[in-house]
């Protein structure tokens, strides 16, 4: 039962002036041609490979493995564990949150930090072969609109439970990357259109490695549902 | 047979597809793979159920909308639009065979599946004598890596035979697809057509013959893009390269889902026993699918945990390989009761849904694979899958996420025994593989692919061969 307190704290819900147009993203996998067999050739790549290569194996191999609720953070680390059997790099390379990140460069200076100081300290590690190579690949990325477009809260929820969960990754993980702000679509326009602030800040503290993007749907629709009533 | 003998029950034929060499279009006798075979040709041990002795007819293709219930409406929608920005796009698919083999399977539902779409598309086959099926077939093998002379004999044929078949075909569709590289040098035409070229190798070119890859290298050089099933299949090349997964289809007779009635009756037919674990392989009896080596470790596994043990597949009946691999399958199991050994026809595709549905686990230890279409079908089905590190599969089975990869017999023992008695990570690896399928190996997601693979092409008109 709302008391005048907990009703003097709920706060004023804003009609959205821009509707939240609901988008997603495909990607076509595009084989590069280097490639790396042992640590420190993954070092040199690491400095080297373009954008969408770095882009590609960490923010959307989460997307390709969307499903996986641990154990599954980004390319280099998967790698460095089962090709390289290097869990110690693995795991330090797996702590890495793309969502630090809102340019592709600063998290390729910090993959190439963790590498570079792990190689220092494992020099044999680094010429050691891999039970198999890394190969870089990159995607050709088309974004395409949906049938949603929301312009209410409920149209948002609506729309939010209904797209796929590459729209999902779309808009709260890649977002970054295009807003360059260390937020993601659905926090944005929650606050600015709506006026949910806190609500925002809470979608924004989500965490993406310790949940599957249908889990991640979830706990957003969760915690503007609570906003909601 | 004695009653204490493994089980095995055998037909004529394989399970897996014919060669190039057979192809559609080959100047040669054929016996379609749809006809029961001659008495004479089985082996059986024991009849065959009577369900399985004569092919069933088949169902009709899917629509559309028949994968909503498996992928979704967000799916279907896009897919819709990305087939929208093609309309009056045209495209023609190329191949050597129009019947059996796995790229005439996966045409056989693209093609339908793009017109549906409104992306009309065309489905051609290449003709050539039986001199051309063997020299192709030759190149198949030594793209494999088998050792093979390449004489200029060889090289003749296949350049006559591509010649003839570019005379007689009309290129006038907007981009054109080329699977594998019996028909490669139809690129040939490309200078004379304003289509975007694209060449879809299906096979494992990590390791090939050199003789044969550079003989081949300058037609492929031709093309705009390259496809390829794994990142370690490729060859570095001049063109971009993209990968598309093999896929399988949820909706065949192989993959659909079953009435568990359907399942216990098919089981019951075999004699395999669901109350207790059950696990099976899928695969032609093949020295590289590595048979003997999963009775090997079903017997390690069965020293500590309750089994019995599948194996079933076909090719014993009419390739004398496969007959000796078949034997020796059965000298390793022994009098093993618990092994029953399927010899099935081609055409036993629910069968063989119903024995990975009644699986508790699944093993595909192959030591040399392209892409295990079979590892896809069991973690479709939501099975716990164990399977050889080698080829394609590492990209199917993410170590201990979504499956379990093994390097040797002692290996696969070990994971045989710690799923039987894990249940609760076997249904969890099990569960990551299914959805691992639907996002990255269903007959979907390839129409998908290729929609955004043409809508790329086309979005490069005027800059042909700049595709990256």
């Amino acid at each position: 039962m709302d008391t005048a307190e907990n009703i003097a704290e709920k706060p004023v819900l804003r009609k959205p002036q821009k509707p939240f147009y609901f988008n997603t993203s495909e990607h076509l996998l595009r084989i590069g041609r280097q490639r790396a067999s042992n640590l420190l050739e993954l070092l040199e790549a690491l400095q080297t490979v373009p954008d969408d290569s770095i882009f590609q194996h960490t923010f959307r191999t989460l997307q390709e493995h969307h499903f996986i609720r641990q154990g599954f953070s980004n390319d280099f680390a998967h790698w460095s564990l089962f090709a390289c059997n290097e869990p110690a790099l693995a795991e330090q390379l797996a702590s890495v949150d793309v969502r630090e990140f809102t340019a592709i460069e600063g998290l390729r200076r910090r993959m190439v930090e963790i590498l570079d100081e792990f190689l220092e300290s494992h020099k044999m590690s680094g010429s050691r072969p891999a039970h198999e190579p890394f190969y870089f690949c990159s995607a050709d990325i088309v974004v395409l609109p949906t049938a949603f477009c929301a312009d209410t809260l409920k149209a948002f929820l609506d729309g939010l439970n209904q797209v796929s969960v590459h729209s999902i990754h779309h808009h709260f993980i890649e977002a970054r990357l295009r807003l360059r702000r260390m937020s993601n679509d659905f926090s944005q326009w929650l606050e600015v259109e709506v006026g949910l602030a806190e609500a925002a800040d809470a979608i924004e503290r989500i965490d993406i490695y310790t949940n599957t993007m249908e889990g991640v749907r979830r706990q957003i629709a969760r915690i503007v549902s609570q906003a909601m009533n | 047979m004695s009653s204490d003998d493994p089980q095995t029950i055998s037909a004529s034929s394989t399970v897996d597809t014919p060669a190039p060499a057979e192809a559609a279009g080959r100047e040669v006798e054929r016996r379609s793979p749809h006809l029961p075979r001659r008495a004479s040709d089985r082996r059986s041990a024991r009849p065959l159920p009577a369900s399985v002795l004569t092919p069933p007819a088949p169902p009709p293709p899917p629509h559309l909308d028949d994968y909503k219930a498996i992928v979704g409406q967000s799916q279907l929608d896009t897919l819709r639009y990305l087939a929208k920005e093609l309309k009056g796009k045209t495209i023609k698919m190329i191949n050597s065979t129009a019947v059996g083999g796995g790229v005439a399977e996966m045409l056989n539902r693209l093609v339908p599946l793009l017109s549906e779409l409104e992306v009309p598309t065309h489905w051609d086959v290449i003709t050539g004598g039986n001199d051309f099926f063997e020299v192709t077939k030759a190149f198949h093998n030594a793209l494999h890596g088998a050792p093979y002379q390449l004489t200029q004999a060889a090289k003749d044929i296949f350049l006559m035979y591509n010649e003839q078949n570019r005379r007689r075909m009309q290129f006038g569709e907007d981009i054109v697809v080329i699977h594998d590289p019996q028909p490669a040098g139809l690129v040939l035409s490309r200078p004379q057509t304003p289509a975007h070229w694209v060449w879809r190798c299906h096979i494992d070119l990590s390791n090939p013959n050199a003789e044969v890859w550079q003989f081949l290298r300058p037609f492929v050089e031709q093309y705009d893009a390259a496809i390829f099933s794994s990142q370690s299949f490729t060859q570095q090349l001049s063109i971009p390269q993209y990968l598309f997964y093999p896929c399988i289809d949820p909706l065949s007779e192989k993959n659909k889902e079953l009435p568990d009635s359907q399942v216990q009756e098919i089981c019951d037919e075999f004699g395999i026993d669901r109350s207790r674990p059950i696990v099976t392989q899928v695969s032609r009896f093949d020295r590289l699918k590595d048979p003997v080596g999963v009775v090997q470790a079903y017997k390690l596994a069965k020293k500590y945990v309750d089994c019995q043990l599948v194996l079933a597949g076909g090719g014993a009946s009419d390739d004398p390989e496969g007959a000796a691999v078949l034997q020796e399958v059965k000298e390793a199991a022994g009098n093993d009761p618990d092994i029953i050994i399927l010899d099935l026809p081609p055409w036993c595709a629910v069968q063989i849904n119903a024995i990975q549905r009644a699986s508790t686990i699944i093993v595909q230890k192959s030591l040399k694979e392209g892409f295990g279409l079979t590892v896809t079908e069991a973690l479709w089905k939501g099975k716990p899958t164990i399977a050889g590190a080698v080829g394609g599969i590492p990209n199917q089975i993410i170590h201990k996420l979504t499956g379990v990869l093994v390097h040797s017999v002692e290996g696969c023992a070990f994971q045989i025994r710690y799923l039987l008695t894990h249940p609760e990570f076997a249904r969890s690896i099990g569960s990551s593989g299914r959805e691992h399928v639907k996002e990255n190996f269903l007959m979907t997601t390839n129409v998908k692919r290729w929609l955004l693979l043409f809508r790329i092409l086309e979005h490069t008109k005027g800059r042909r061969g700049q595709v990256s």
